[in-house]
């Protein structure tokens, strides 16, 4: 029934409301075996009702999921092999580590000797062996969220389901684990399916990325698409540290792609990320901290605007500026920029200048 | 997408899709592979609905057999005008057991009777235990207030007739209340204060404390401190700070213990028994007098029971809804 | 705050802890006595009245009898209880109100009205009054203790814990019994222990439900009625201690538990 070109997951037509709140509005996705997927939005909407409704904590309104060709829509979270990494870990405080993993694997009609087999391999992998016997309370939090992680791991799920399971560490602990649960995810070839707020996160870890808001799909792509090719504003905004303008289409060259857009007066150029856009429409462009260059004399290119700098934010490796323009009072545009170049610039007027490729323009 | 895939697969009740389990599966492996057990929760669990109603009914019949149906027995059998039914004959509707009440001022006394020594020792209780609640919850530290808590609630642990002999021991002619007395020279002769509505309030005060301190403690333990401190800093004395702060924000654990008091108290048959005379008879003793002779007057008992309980339940409701506009018109 | 009120406030406090320990101190020594008659002054002391009591075949068949009915009606009332708060914790539906409120019942009604009820119920049900009719009218009555305390429990159970349950294979029957249960575990500690005290200490119920063999309360109320006797407070002395150790040591142990998971 699988062919090659059948996906792992398959959901189609999704919808869930809560009450009037529509969480959900038909959704389609498919998740590719071995593939790090991340969900991506704000609270709310509509991330984490997709994943409970992977896992089967909650019944779609409409729709059906496909998983390896069966569908599962009708199942309750017992009979999916999917299994979950919980955001408050949810480990059973009365077991030991041990207890905690060996739960599904009991629950398979697995040997005892097959399932001590799994529990050494895993606890090996994942350095959890001298913990074996200890309660979770007895445990630190990065340990918890490895054991929660070998519990989902165990039974050799089809598809692992992560929500927000980094929220409990603190930052540096969080970085580390970034890191070590993207090498565990090749190193096992399972399907991740992860849900986070935090942009960072998922541009860390995803081979793809799905941008959610209020119940619909803004974007689904690479992280490198996502950043540098922003399907709509709102992941503009979301994903990354952007300047976005609004202006006007002024002309379109079909065969680069190119767009000259007005921004109040200054003639622009740059690329549509989406859409066909058309002359005369209003529309907004996103500009990139980094990809925006400080220039005590008029550069050559593309796009250059003149200003001054009214604020200098350290940030340790480089520093942010915020400049005003004097081309058109009121704007302001922030860069990045490193120590050493800002140290040139005084107070006297800075070119920030761009190229065209740097500019993405947005559906307003 | 082929449209072939799981076309079989329908919504409804899931097939049984565990792989059977090894053999030297764990206990719970192989409950679960267990064909009967497997048959037995498909049905259940087929549907959150039908998993609901299963959990559900046997509580339910409970509630409705055992919580409702002797309250409900009680009142049917109160209008009726005999109880237990004599073989052949039959048994009319009569409101006659309730006119007995109302006729009859025998019984009319006990009844006024209880219920005044329950609002009254009721508010007695709380002036009592108003101050320990507070200086529990309010002046000792954190993790000692368990420790007092626990010391407090010992005498609690036991029973009513117990209890109430331990009161009879401290008021008898020569118990330790009137012998102190005279040992200190203040009185020639003891004090009768046995078997008369002193002694009976003295009972139900020492059986009832524990539910005017609890609600109680739990209320004010629950107010944060800053509050008052921030009146004090507004320049409101400790009177002030009490009525006006305080005073409002346990208002609700004074309901609930009050609540508590009032309708506990209304139903001890022992105590009154025990520690009071012919004067200070309640009418829990009166209810229980239509019961005890043989060939005795059940129905008129019951009808005496629900005017109590019904007459119990609306002070207390009367008593709540005045708390409910208290707290209303100080917040 | 200031130290005057602080002081005045702990004179009252301990006046309370004086006012509840001291009948009960003064009850105990009084069965010390040696002398048939109740009251003061005690002159001389005897520990016969202890002794008497251990050797008294039967109050030990009263005792054990009490003992019955407390371990019976608490297996019922634990089993019953804690079917209802499960109800009453999970999922919302309609008429949940009126399950809390009827779930509620037994505790609010005042005990001589609850005792009648129940004895004209085990009248019309045909249950003769003795063991079985008390066992099963203490049973309902604490029903609803056990219901508050499991629930309070229940509501502090995370809703992941189940659900990761489910999420490993667990069918909502091992689900309970390997995830709820020992969870709840404290709570059912708790709320057996305070079944057996009020069963074992239940008066009013015992006594219009009870045929000639009375339990351990209603026993020392028909002495009591015919003249108070150091006998008498050497029993209640017995009965008092062995409450009030049982239940202290459950409040602890199950705070204890309650500390741990």
């Amino acid at each position: 029934m699988s062919s090659e070109k059948e996906p792992l997951v398959r959901l189609e037509g999704i919808s869930k409301s809560f009450g009037k709140a529509v969480a959900l509005h038909e959704m389609d996705l498919t998740i590719s075996p071995g593939e790090f997927v991340t969900f991506l939005g704000p609270s709310g909407c509509g991330k984490s009702t997709t994943l409970r409704i992977l896992g089967g904590f909650e019944k779609p309104d409409t729709g059906r999921i496909i998983l390896s060709g069966e569908d599962v829509t009708a199942l309750p979270p017992e009979r999916r092999h999917i299994n979950m990494v919980f955001q408050d870990y949810a480990l059973f405080p009365h077991m030991t580590v041990a207890q905690n993993m060996s739960f599904g694997l009991e629950l398979k009609g697995m040997s005892k000797s097959a399932i001590k087999a799994r529990l050494d391999e895993l606890m090996a992998f994942l350095e959890l062996t001298p913990f074996a016997d200890r309660y979770p309370s007895q445990l630190s939090g990065g340990q918890r969220q490895r054991v929660a992680l070998a519990r989902a791991l165990a039974p050799d799920p089809d598809l692992l389901l992560l929500d927000e399971p980094l929220g409990a560490l603190d930052a540096k602990l969080r970085h580390q684990v970034q890191l070590e649960l993207k090498s565990i995810q090749r190193r096992t070839h399972k399907a991740f399916f992860f849900v986070t707020h935090d942009q960072e996160e998922a541009l860390t870890m995803s081979d793809r990325i799905v941008v959610m808001n209020a119940g619909r799909i803004e974007q689904d792509g690479t992280p490198e698409d996502l950043y540098f090719r922003p399907a709509s504003r709102f992941v503009a905004e979301f994903v990354g540290d952007t300047n976005l303008i609004e202006g006007e289409i002024r002309g379109v060259d079909r065969a680069s792609g190119q767009v000259r857009f007005d921004w109040q007066g200054i003639p622009l150029t740059g690329l549509a990320a989406s859409g066909a856009p058309q002359e005369g429409q209003k529309m907004a462009a996103s500009l990139r901290l980094e990809n925006l260059s400080l220039h005590a004399e008029q550069p050559g290119t593309a796009n250059a605007v003149r200003g001054r700098i009214t604020e200098r934010v350290f940030l340790g490796s480089r520093s942010a500026v915020d400049i005003a323009l004097e081309d058109a009072p009121g704007q302001t545009l922030r860069v990045f920029t490193d120590v050493a170049t800002l140290s040139q610039h005084g107070d006297a007027p800075v070119w920030v200048s761009w190229d065209a490729d740097a500019m993405a323009i947005l559906p307003h | 997408m082929t449209n072939t895939a799981s076309v079989g697969a329908k919504r409804g009740a899931p097939a049984v899709t565990r792989p059977p389990a090894s053999e030297d599966a764990t206990r719970w492996g192989r409950l679960v592979a267990w064909k009967p057990y497997q048959a037995l929760t498909g049905l259940i669990f087929a549907s959150p609905r039908r998993q609901f109603l299963l959990l559900g009914i046997i509580p339910l019949i409970w509630l409705i057999t055992q919580h409702l149906g002797p309250m409900l027995q009680m009142f049917q059998v109160s209008l009726l005008d005999a109880y237990p039914v004599a073989p052949g004959k039959e048994t009319h509707f009569t409101l006659d057991n309730y006119g007995t009440f109302f006729t009859e001022s025998v019984f009319q006394k006990p009844f006024f009777r209880t219920i005044i020594y329950s609002a009254s020792l009721t508010f007695v209780t709380l002036l009592i235990t108003y101050p320990v609640a507070y200086y529990l919850a309010r002046y000792v530290k954190r993790e000692n207030q368990l420790a007092l808590l626990l010391l407090v609630l010992i005498p609690f642990w036991t029973g009513e007739i117990v209890r109430t002999y331990a009161i009879m021991i401290l008021l008898g002619n020569n118990g330790a209340v009137n012998i102190a007395l005279q040992w200190l020279g203040l009185i020639d002769r003891p004090i009768p204060f046995m078997f008369t509505g002193f002694s009976v309030s003295v009972g139900l005060i020492y059986l009832t404390a524990l539910y005017m301190l609890l609600p109680l403690y739990s209320a004010l333990e629950k107010l944060p401190r800053n509050f008052t401190e921030a009146a004090a800093d507004l320049g409101a004395g400790p009177w002030t700070r009490f009525r006006r702060i305080t005073l409002p924000l346990s208002l609700e654990g004074i309901g609930s213990g009050c609540t508590l008091v009032f309708l506990i108290s209304t139903g001890y048959y022992g105590t009154p028994v025990l520690l009071g005379g012919p004067n200070s008879t309640v009418f829990a003793q009166t209810i229980a007098g239509f019961f005890h002779v043989a060939g005795d007057k059940w129905p008129t008992g019951a009808a005496f029971a629900v005017i109590m309980f019904v007459a119990a339940l609306v002070l207390s409701g009367i008593f709540t809804r005045l708390i409910a506009f208290l707290r209303k018109g100080d917040s | 705050m200031s130290r005057s009120h602080r002081v005045v406030l702990s004179v009252v406090f301990w006046a309370f802890v004086v006012y509840l320990f001291v009948p009960l101190a003064l009850m105990i020594l009084m069965g010390f006595k040696d002398s048939k008659f109740i009251g003061f002054p005690i002159k001389s002391y005897t520990l016969d009245w202890y002794i008497g009591v251990f050797g008294d075949t039967e109050l030990m068949v009263t005792f054990l009898y009490s003992v019955v009915i407390a371990v019976a009606s608490t297996l019922v009332s634990v089993l019953m209880g804690t079917w209802l708060a499960v109800l009453l914790a999970g999922r919302a539906f309609v008429g949940r109100a009126a399950v809390y409120a009827l779930m509620i019942l037994p505790a609010l009604v005042p005990g001589v009205i609850s005792a009648i009820a129940f004895r004209i119920y085990a009248r019309q049900l045909g249950i003769e009054p003795g063991m079985f009719a008390i066992i099963w009218a203490h049973a309902v009555h604490n029903v609803p203790f056990v219901t508050l305390v499991v629930m309070a429990r229940l509501t502090t159970l995370p809703k992941s814990m189940g659900e990761a349950a489910r999420d490993l294979g667990a069918d909502p029957f091992v689900t309970f019994t390997r995830i709820t249960l020992p969870y709840l575990k404290p709570a059912l500690m708790g709320a057996s222990i305070f079944c057996l005290l009020l069963s074992f200490d239940d008066f009013v119920r015992s006594f219009f439900l009870g045929s000639y063999q009375p339990t351990l309360p209603v026993l020392i109320f028909a002495k009591l009625r015919s003249g108070m006797s150091p006998e008498i407070n050497a029993i209640s002395a017995v009965a008092l201690v062995l409450t009030a150790v049982l239940g202290v040591w459950a409040e602890r142990s199950s705070r204890r538990m309650n500390k741990d998971t």
